[in-house]
């Protein structure tokens, strides 16, 4: 069969060919089309073509139509956004600039008023630790900074040295979990240890239940570190709650700020007073020097006692009211039945702390920011 | 032109030289690069030895114990509370700081001195002294430390600062403020070198807190803990990561005392601001209620470490605070004296109740006039009156008729001239002179004249407050001393009887009623609805004759004012025993016992209101009196 296809390939091509056309014709006799498919082959296979013709001509016109007559828009589209971007760049410069220039004078004001010596410092870097908060400095022992020195801002304090080379030293930020400073509060003069929790909030610890610290009041250096010179501010009392042993005291830093550029470190520390007058959030050197304050306000004696300490005081009163001294000649023995009231401060009861026999006073408030 | 191409340029010779010179340098320098490479590689090779090899061992406990550390937990001592349970002595937290040793840096010690205010030579004396202990036991610098410390402490205890030190939570003693009951209670301190040798406390180690004096030291091992420990997993900056094993610690047994602190409040204030001492006695059982001793110290400073300061202002100066006068100081009981001297009298016959003396103000005894303290005299005085009055005379002549014997006899009877046995450290012993004891101690025979003086409770004979209220004590009950004691005690030691003769008791009682209710040397301490009753004493400190040479000031010149009192009159309860140095009579003293009295009446009568039993003694059949 192969064979005889192949010596008549000729007649075998075109009897397949008018077997197809007449199939073909049958299929357009029967569907009624009115078109005839010859001309919708034809035109299906020039269609595309022409299509790529027409569009590429189409292009090519409208390349260089709109070249030519967008090319000017375009050029001055791209200059005014040069323009603008430059502009921007420039006002950004000189936003900053005006900021340095903030910082640089709040840092010189604070530098003059400060009664410590410092020298001023750039933050040039960052360590790279899991939790440790580390920053570099600009200064080193060639510029008197050692181990151990202050590093504060006009805003409060900022950390410690921890390294010092000759050109660059480590500061070891308030944030860090390792870091602790002595600290005083600004109303109730309340000493506790500041910490850092490795975030941004820190806590004073060693604040006894008994002692009031209220939310929002300010913590300052209390110079009983050895570090820190008294009367720099720390931060403000976010939140403070009883705890199980001792008050909880939540500190947000003020001396790290939004950002953390140029800093002061403390080469020889003077104590200061810690100011009276209510802490703004405006940078401390702005305010005009504190009046002279007195080294500790009288506390009320909340220090622990025993169950010996309360019956002295109230057979104290009962002399009080019995008008009877103790072991003296004259008069008679008291009566030690007599109703003793309690006092104004014994009238405010407060639970115990478990184990202690003291009866605290009263807490004010909920203390929460 | 290229080097390529300049080669090429050359002749074949030249361009083999160069070559050849080319190959030789590359090789030389490789072979040097070759060199030190080996060189560095056999360097590493060696540390690599040295670390991993020869010192794999010490390095691996070095790093062992850089990572695990030992904290100790301090246990906190027993509470002492006082009869009604209420706390005397408390425990609150405190804050101690540590050393480490093995991560000490020597040249850190001045430092760490300086920032918790101590003596470096102090530190490195007591590092010293523990070098003794292990190693890994770390050693107490500093208890209580203020906040000032804490904030030091805390602020450079980073790894880069100085890491050997190490913060420990734990209890410290809260004594009562104003040294309340000071003396009885003591106080606790380290350790020292001189105790650990001793066998009392040559359990303890190096840096233990032990009771120094008081119930602190005489109930120290009932009273102290066992400290517990954590071994505990550290970082690189010494911060604590994981705890690998805890011991807790065992708190000490808290002691419920005899004391009643209504009582030893009452006596406190009674003797604020004089020099003496107060001893209440429950004489049916011995128990003590109160024992002040005046002035006082501060316990609160000897709880952590006493300041040289404090303790020079202590030493310093006459007043003595560390003594217990209470048990420690002996003086001439003067006219307290008396009740026992009667009761020689009556128990050996030599008196009767109506015997009578005439006193005209002094009598001669051995060709000396010896004077009554009432210089114009009493008249005719019997017992009775001799004891309401006090009168010298009357007693002079009494024991002139008893001998000294007859009176040492007795009153070592009541208990004088020996320790009573309290429950306390360093009790002093007193002392009763007789015949033997001037011959044992004096290699001399004992003058008649001198028991003239001694019968009136002055001379050799001296007693403590609380050999006086215990030997009294005894008296008034019939004859039954119960050793003193502090410590409430589920067993009790068997009490002393003697029989006396009943009648000799009342008679001794009466007289002692009389001096308090019936015009008697006390009659201002006179409480209405309490049959209280006492005797009144005044001793002299000095000779005569070195009051009047003038070398004394007023107050070193001044009598001893003592009052013994007991309530109520039959079957007592209570014995109050007042000392005031150079209180110059004993009527002074008096309201001291006059207010603690009344204080436990009145006490007594508010519970029984509240319909609560006083005192579990309150039961106890009394002692038979007439």
């Amino acid at each position: 069969m192969e064979a005889i296809l192949n010596r008549y390939r000729n007649l075998t091509v075109l009897l397949a060919v008018v077997a197809v056309q007449l199939g073909l014709l049958g299929y357009q006799v029967k569907g009624n089309g009115e078109v005839r498919l010859i001309r919708v082959w034809a035109v299906g296979a020039v269609t595309p073509l022409a299509r790529v013709i027409e569009a590429g001509q189409s292009n090519i016109a409208g390349f260089f139509r709109d070249y030519f007559l967008l090319i000017g828009v375009r050029r001055e589209n791209q200059r005014l956004k040069d323009d603008l971007d430059r502009v921007r760049m420039e006002n950004q410069e000189l936003r900053t600039e005006l900021s340095t220039a903030d910082r640089a004078r709040a840092l010189a004001i604070f530098q003059e008023r400060s009664p410590s010596k410092t020298i001023a410092a750039r933050v040039i870097g960052n360590t790279t630790g899991v939790s440790a908060k580390v920053v570099i400095i600009d200064r080193g022992t060639s510029s008197g900074v050692r181990k151990g020195m202050a590093v504060i801002t006009p805003n409060g304090i900022v950390g410690k040295v921890t390294g010092a080379f000759p050109t660059a030293s480590y500061v070891l930020l308030v944030t860090d979990p390792s870091f602790a400073a002595g600290v005083l509060s600004q109303q109730n003069r309340v000493h506790g240890t500041l910490k850092g929790q490795g975030n941004g909030t820190l806590i004073v610890d060693y604040v006894q239940n008994e002692q009031k610290v209220n939310a929002g009041e300010w913590f300052f250096t209390a110079g009983d570190d050895r570090i820190f010179p008294k009367g720099l501010p720390v931060g403000r009392v976010t939140l403070v709650r009883q705890g199980a042993t001792r008050k909880e005291l939540f500190v947000a830093p003020s001396g790290l700020g939004d950002g953390l550029e140029e800093v002061l470190v403390v080469v020889e520390g003077v104590h200061a007073e810690i100011p009276e007058i209510a802490t703004a959030e405006q940078p401390v050197q702005l305010q005009e020097p504190p009046p002279a304050a007195p080294e500790i306000a009288p506390l009320r004696d909340g220090s622990p006692a025993t169950d010996a300490d309360r019956l002295v005081d109230r057979y104290r009163r009962i002399g009080e009211i019995e008008k009877h001294e103790y072991g003296g000649h004259g008069g008679r023995a008291p009566n030690f039945n007599v109703t003793v009231e309690p006092r104004a401060a014994d009238a405010q009861p407060s639970p115990p702390a478990p184990g202690t026999k003291q009866a605290p006073e009263k807490q004010a408030a909920p203390e929460k920011q | 032109m290229p080097y390529s191409d300049l080669k090429h340029a050359l002749p074949p010779e030249a361009e083999k030289r160069i070559s050849r010179d080319d190959a030789r340098f590359a090789l030389g320098r490789i072979a040097a690069f070759q060199y030190i490479a080996l060189g560095v590689f056999l360097f590493l090779l060696a540390g690599f030895w040295v670390l991993q090899v020869r010192d794999a061992e010490e390095n691996s406990q070095l790093a062992e114990r850089n990572r695990i550390k030992t904290v100790p937990v301090l246990a906190p001592r027993g509470k002492l509370l006082d009869r009604d349970g209420r706390v005397i002595v408390d425990n609150e937290a405190a804050i101690t700081l540590m050393l480490t040793r093995e991560t000490l840096n020597p040249d850190h010690l001045d430092a760490i001195a300086r920032g918790v205010h101590m003596d470096p030579e102090d530190l490195r004396a007591r590092l010293k002294r523990f070098q003794s202990r292990p190693k890994y036991v770390p050693m107490v610098v500093k208890q209580d430390l203020a906040q000032d410390e804490i904030a030091f402490v805390e602020s450079h205890r980073d790894a880069n600062t100085f890491p050997e030190m190490e913060l420990v939570r734990n209890q410290r003693r809260l004594y009562p403020r104003n040294g309340l009951g000071a003396h009885v209670i003591g106080y606790v301190g380290e350790v020292s070198e001189q105790e650990l040798d001793s066998s009392d406390f040559a359990k303890y180690v190096q840096g233990d807190i032990v009771g120094k004096a008081g119930l602190e030291r005489q109930y120290n091992d009932m009273l102290m803990g066992v400290d517990g420990q954590r071994r505990v997993v550290v970082d690189s900056g010494g911060r604590e990561r994981e705890v690998l094993e805890s011991k807790e610690a065992t708190p000490g047994n808290s002691l419920q005392l005899t004391l009643d602190l209504d009582l030893q409040v009452v006596a406190e204030l009674a003797l604020e601001g004089k020099k003496g001492a107060v001893v209440v006695l429950d004489p049916r059982s011995g128990e003590v209620l109160a024992m002040v001793s005046r002035p006082a110290y501060d316990p609160n400073a000897f709880a952590t470490r006493v300041t040289p300061e404090y303790w020079r202002q202590l030493t310093s100066g006459g007043d003595n605070p560390l003594l217990n006068r209470a048990i420690q100081a002996q003086f001439a009981p003067g006219s307290t004296f008396k009740p026992i001297v009667a009761l020689a009298g009556l128990e050996t016959g030599i008196i009767g109740d109506h015997d009578a003396v005439s006193c005209p103000g002094g009598a001669n005894f051995f060709g000396r006039y010896f004077h009554c303290w009432q210089k114009h005299g009493h008249g005719t005085v019997d017992l009775h009156r001799g004891i309401v009055q006090s009168c010298d005379v009357y007693f002079y002549t009494l024991g002139n008729k008893l001998g000294i014997d007859n009176i040492a006899a007795y009153a070592e009877m009541a208990g004088l001239g020996k320790r009573t046995g309290i429950d306390l450290p360093n009790e002093a012993e007193g002392l009763m002179p007789s015949t033997k004891w001037k011959l044992r101690t004096q290699r001399q025979k004992w003058y008649a004249g001198e028991t003239i003086s001694v019968a009136i409770g002055q001379g050799a004979v001296t007693a403590t407050p609380l050999q006086l209220a215990s030997a009294i004590g005894g008296i008034v009950s019939g004859g039954v001393w119960h050793r003193p004691r502090l410590v409430k005690a589920t067993s009790t030691v068997e009490p002393r009887r003697m029989e006396l003769k009943p009648e000799s008791v009342a008679s001794i009682v009466s007289g002692m009623y009389g001096v308090v209710n019936e015009g008697g040397t006390a009659a201002a301490s006179r409480i209405e609805g309490v049959e209280f009753s006492g005797k009144t004493g005044s001793a002299q400190q000095i000779s005569n004759e070195l009051r009047k040479s003038g070398k004394l000031d007023a107050n070193e010149s001044k009598d001893n004012g003592w009052f013994v009192g007991f309530a109520p009159r039959q079957n007592p309860e209570i014995v109050v025993v007042a000392l005031l140095e150079g209180g110059e009579h004993g009527s002074l003293a008096a309201p001291v016992a006059r207010d603690i009295v009344k204080s436990y009446f009145d006490k007594k009568l508010r519970l029984t209101q509240r319909g609560i039993r006083p005192s579990p003694f309150a039961l106890l059949k009394p002692p038979a009196l007439p």
